[in-house]
């Protein structure tokens, strides 16, 4: 299946609502006054199977559908959402909406029905409609690799996850777009454990907005199973981290986590407009060093946090946060970019139709510099490097963390011992302001990663080259 | 429709999919109804910022032929969308693997009856729309009228009422309803570029035992003053007081390695210790799925099989595992009532409270940090080791002298369970999982 297949889907075919049930349920949800009513239809399905202990433990699927309706007066957003779609509940669920709000009604604009210019994801093969054989090799086929890869593999488990998410979007000003997004992930979880009985994980993934051809083309299962099994027996030799504050050199790739915990989520428009994020007064300013270039974009093809229309409809670009230094730009969704009067960036996401879009990453990086790799090592005589990493966390102070699962010393411009687990923590201004030396070999890391914000997860990709941070605490424990 | 009406109209729908199942040549068959209203607002500065109002059902359905398991689950409560979700998961099942252990409970003895459990409270149902915006109203007020509070993020209140019914082929088909209510407001003190952040809730099953307004404004002021103008510190190893939330995260990590499914995934510090020492013996663990109006209690759990109270580690040595049906014939143990969607989780899993004041541990400290709230993951089940951002105050000669922040803890679980010197005797109950405060001996707090 092409995505000019799937393009013609509409409303009508999966939601089985007509348009005109669509403007009454606008209409009735600007019932009591307020300046903007939506609905966001979902259906969604989804595929899952586990493999552990040579078998598949279980297949599953998994079938949502849904509306949610939102109705913005002043600051204020009622929302009320149902699953069952019938002239009723919808009805009920836009005066539940309307609600907050306390005026005069008024009717919506007539609606003129568009998709989105382009596609992000040119899939040849949607994962969704692979027939699940094909799905379970790819299981078997990581699963068999991680355990050949080194008679210390103890324990592995494989999993496989696809999605397929249609979505209409109807407002009171017109606007109603409909998409397709497909979404698949392939991971890959190991245990080695030596003679004497020290046991270490290590973990691998792939997938984004693909079709089945990535899994031969980009990325194969056999990858997967070997590069997770690799970073389990790695990490059996790795000694603890040390502790306190020392230059660190951040891998390329993974340690983009830096990027979305210290600047991204702080420059979302919401805390912003709010006032919360320690950014809110320093727009054009300069808040770190010159080298430092940060974007997040949505129009990346293939990648997990792309999308060809936010979920709000609107159509999103690849915007600028950090320029030179320098704060250029906020992710904005339609409540905050109304109230801040600032143009939409298309960053307003959501998880499903139980939930109010909110301001979110997308695909967010910090782009290459000058530096080669091997300068920025060579440049620290005693240091931690940062190889992999399990996620972290930001406050809008901007004290940030994130934990690294795998990493080496570095000694005399050279990788020395390999140290496990340890976190990182810092105040994001601060370390902008001591990241010395960015690398020229940009790359993002893993095709797997959620992000989580107000009880809402959303796929989300980050990317980075190699930097230099000329001291930050590190949490180990020698 | 109310969730309870839905209930009752969806049974015989349910009754007639696990007969699809068996008829479809699937040798047992469960399937799960939850039917939930919920509602929450939040009041940022005084006004609305959000309202929702929402009912959602959901089914899962769970198929076994030859030993072959097939999952599937739909918000849809269409017969032909949930007919076929249950065909089709008879017809995946046939193409996954032949597992010994699979299969649905059989022989389980009766659950107790739900309502001795007081896991409901029809007051929650009959709050006006009015009350729950002045309960979230009234606690940003009062936090706000303290002049160190220089911003907000705002109050919820949130309401949720959740009916539920299990199943199966083996002839079972119960059902219990809960609800649950919070109140919570966090906090910001201090200019832009000295920020400090606090945040206080109070969750319960019944209205009458949640905290007041007055109450949860009260402690997320206190909880955000106190980091003001904090200091950073040199990198050492001290004794560290955990404060009742922070021994909550604590237990939530020795949850995951008690948990029967990562014993035989070989995925936790603690396989193999099984009636060994593995704490100190002031400290006692237990997942209590009884416990009247407890967050985490429930009659039975996702496979019908009666919660309980169950010993988890007693005077320092590990008791048992937790699990459900599958983990515990893969230990060959019983299932300690703790299934949960697929896998197993905690009810009220909790240190059980001990003797000492709070004041009293603060007062013993010669030089030390009481840890007040962290940030960051950093958790391994597989090797206990830990290491978080963390935010703390600073203790000399018993006495609290600064906030410090930008700071990590680390350490490894083992060894905190061994090192833990006092057991407070202030365990709350406002999660499923917590305990009270702790003081351990020593951990490696990462600074300057």
């Amino acid at each position: 299946m092409t995505t000019q297949d799937t393009a013609p889907l509409t409303f009508e075919d999966h939601f089985g609502l007509s348009p005109e049930l669509i403007t009454r349920t606008l209409d009735a949800a600007l019932s009591r006054g307020g300046e903007f009513s939506e609905i966001y239809l979902e259906y969604k399905l989804f595929t899952f199977i586990r493999m552990e202990e040579g078998i598949i433990k279980e297949t599953a699927e998994s079938v949502s559908r849904g509306a949610g309706i939102r109705v913005i007066s002043g600051g204020r957003t009622g929302y009320a959402y149902t699953n069952r779609l019938d002239a009723a509940q919808l009805k009920h669920g836009a005066m539940t909406a309307a609600s907050i709000s306390r005026g005069s009604g008024r009717s919506s604009a007539r609606l003129s029905p568009s998709f989105p210019p382009h596609t992000y994801y040119p899939v040849q093969e949607n994962p969704y409609a692979a027939p699940l054989p094909s799905k379970i090799s790819l299981v078997e086929s990581a699963y068999g690799s991680a355990l050949e890869h080194d008679p210390c593999i103890r324990i592995v488990k494989a999993s496989y996850a696809d999605q397929i998410q249609h979505i209409t979007i109807a407002n009171s000003e017109g606007l109603m777009r409909s998409e397709v997004r497909p979404l698949v992930k392939l991971t890959c979880v190991v245990i080695a454990e030596n003679k004497s009985g020290r046991r270490e994980a290590g973990y691998f993934g792939g997938g984004g907005r693909v079709g089945m051809e990535y899994f031969s083309q980009s990325l194969t299962p056999q990858e997967i199973g070997r590069s997770a099994a690799r970073e389990a027996v790695h990490l059996l030799d790795a000694a603890e981290a040390p502790a306190g504050e020392m230059p660190v050199v951040l891998a390329p790739g993974h340690s983009g986590v830096l990027i979305h915990e210290a600047v991204g989520h702080l420059l979302e428009a919401d805390f912003n407009r709010k006032k919360t994020s320690i950014f809110w007064d320093k727009m054009g300013r300069r808040i770190g060093s010159p080298q430092v270039n940060i974007f997040d974009d949505p129009t990346i093809p293939f990648f997990r946090g792309s999308y060809n229309m936010d979920d709000e409809g609107t159509l999103p670009r690849k915007t600028p946060l950090i320029l030179e230094g320098k704060v250029t730009g906020l992710l904005q969704d339609r409540l905050s970019a109304g109230i801040m009067q600032a143009e939409l960036t298309g960053h307003g996401r959501r998880q499903d139709y139980t939930c109010i879009p909110i301001p979110r990453m997308s695909n967010s990086y910090i782009d290459a510099g000058d530096y080669s790799p091997e300068e920025i090592l060579k440049s620290v005589q005693r240091g931690f490097y940062a190889h992999l990493f399990q996620g972290g966390q930001v406050e809008d102070s901007g004290k940030f963390t994130f934990s690294v699962s795998s990493g080496f010393l570095i000694e005399n411009g050279r990788l020395a011992a390999p140290v496990k687990q340890a976190t990182l923590i810092g105040s994001n201004i601060d370390i902008l302001n001591k990241i010395s030396m960015v690398g020229s070999d940009l790359r993002f890391g893993l095709q797997t990663g959620t992000c989580g914000k107000e009880g809402q997860s959303a796929p989300v990709t980050d990317g980075c080259p190699t930097l230099k941070i000329e001291r930050m605490t590190v949490g180990g424990q020698t | 429709m109310t969730a309870d009406k839905i209930e009752e109209r969806t049974t015989p729908l349910l009754e007639d999919l696990v007969s699809t199942g068996t008829l479809h040549g699937a040798d047992e068959v469960e399937i799960t109804f939850q039917a939930a209203t919920e509602f929450s607002v939040d009041v940022r500065l005084g006004d609305i910022e959000n309202l929702i109002e929402a009912g959602s059902t959901g089914v899962s359905i769970k198929v076994i032929l030859d030993k072959r398991t097939a999952v599937a689950t739909s918000s849809d409560l269409d017969r032909s969308t949930l007919e076929d979700l249950v065909i089709k998961a008879v017809q995946r099942a046939a193409q996954g693997s032949s597992d010994e252990y699979a299969g649905l409970p059989a022989g389980v003895p009766d659950p107790v009856d739900p309502e001795t459990l007081e896991l409901h409270d029809d007051e929650i149902t009959r709050l006006d729309t009015e009350t729950k915006i002045s309960l979230a109203r009234e606690t940003e007020a009062i936090a706000l009228r303290d002049p160190r509070i220089t911003n907000s993020h705002g109050a919820s209140f949130e309401t949720r009422k959740i009916h539920s019914r299990l199943i199966n082929s083996h002839g079972f088909s119960r059902s219990y309803t809960e609800t649950y209510c919070s109140l919570g407001v966090g906090l910001q003190a201090g200019d832009t570029d000295d920020l400090v952040e606090g945040y206080w809730g109070s969750a319960r099953r019944h209205f009458e035992d949640l905290e007041t307004p007055e109450s949860v404004a009260q402690k997320a002021v206190a909880r955000t003053v106190r980091q003001l103008r904090p200091r950073k510190i040199k990198t050492q190893k001290v004794p560290v007081l955990f404060e009742p939330e922070m021994t909550g995260w604590l237990m939530g990590f020795l949850f995951s390695c008690v948990s029967g499914t990562a014993v035989y995934n070989r995925a936790t510090f603690l396989l193999g210790k099984l009636g060994q020492k593995i704490a100190d013996e002031r400290v006692s663990v237990y997942d209590d799925g009884l416990l009247k109006r407890g967050l985490g209690s429930s009659p039975f759990d996702a496979e019908g099989v009666p919660c309980r109270k169950t010993s988890v580690i007693e005077r320092g040595v590990l008791t048992n595992y937790l699990c459900n049906t599958y983990a515990a014939r893969k230990l060959e143990r019983s299932s300690t009532g703790n299934a949960s969607g697929g896998g197993v989780a905690p009810s009220n899993f909790h240190l059980a409270a001990g003797s000492t004041a709070p004041a009293d541990m603060i007062r013993s400290i010669e030089k030390g940090m009481i840890l007040i709230r962290v940030l960051g993951h950093g958790l391994n089940p597989i090797t206990g080791d830990l290491s978080r951002g963390a935010f703390g105050l600073w203790v000399e000669k018993g006495e609290i002298l600064f906030p410090v922040s930008e700071i990590t803890i680390s350490g490894n679980l083992g060894a905190v369970l061994q090192e833990i010197v006092a057991v407070g005797n202030d365990l709350e109950f406002n999660r499923s999982v917590c305990g009270p405060s702790l003081l351990i001996g020593e951990m490696t707090v990462a600074g300057l």
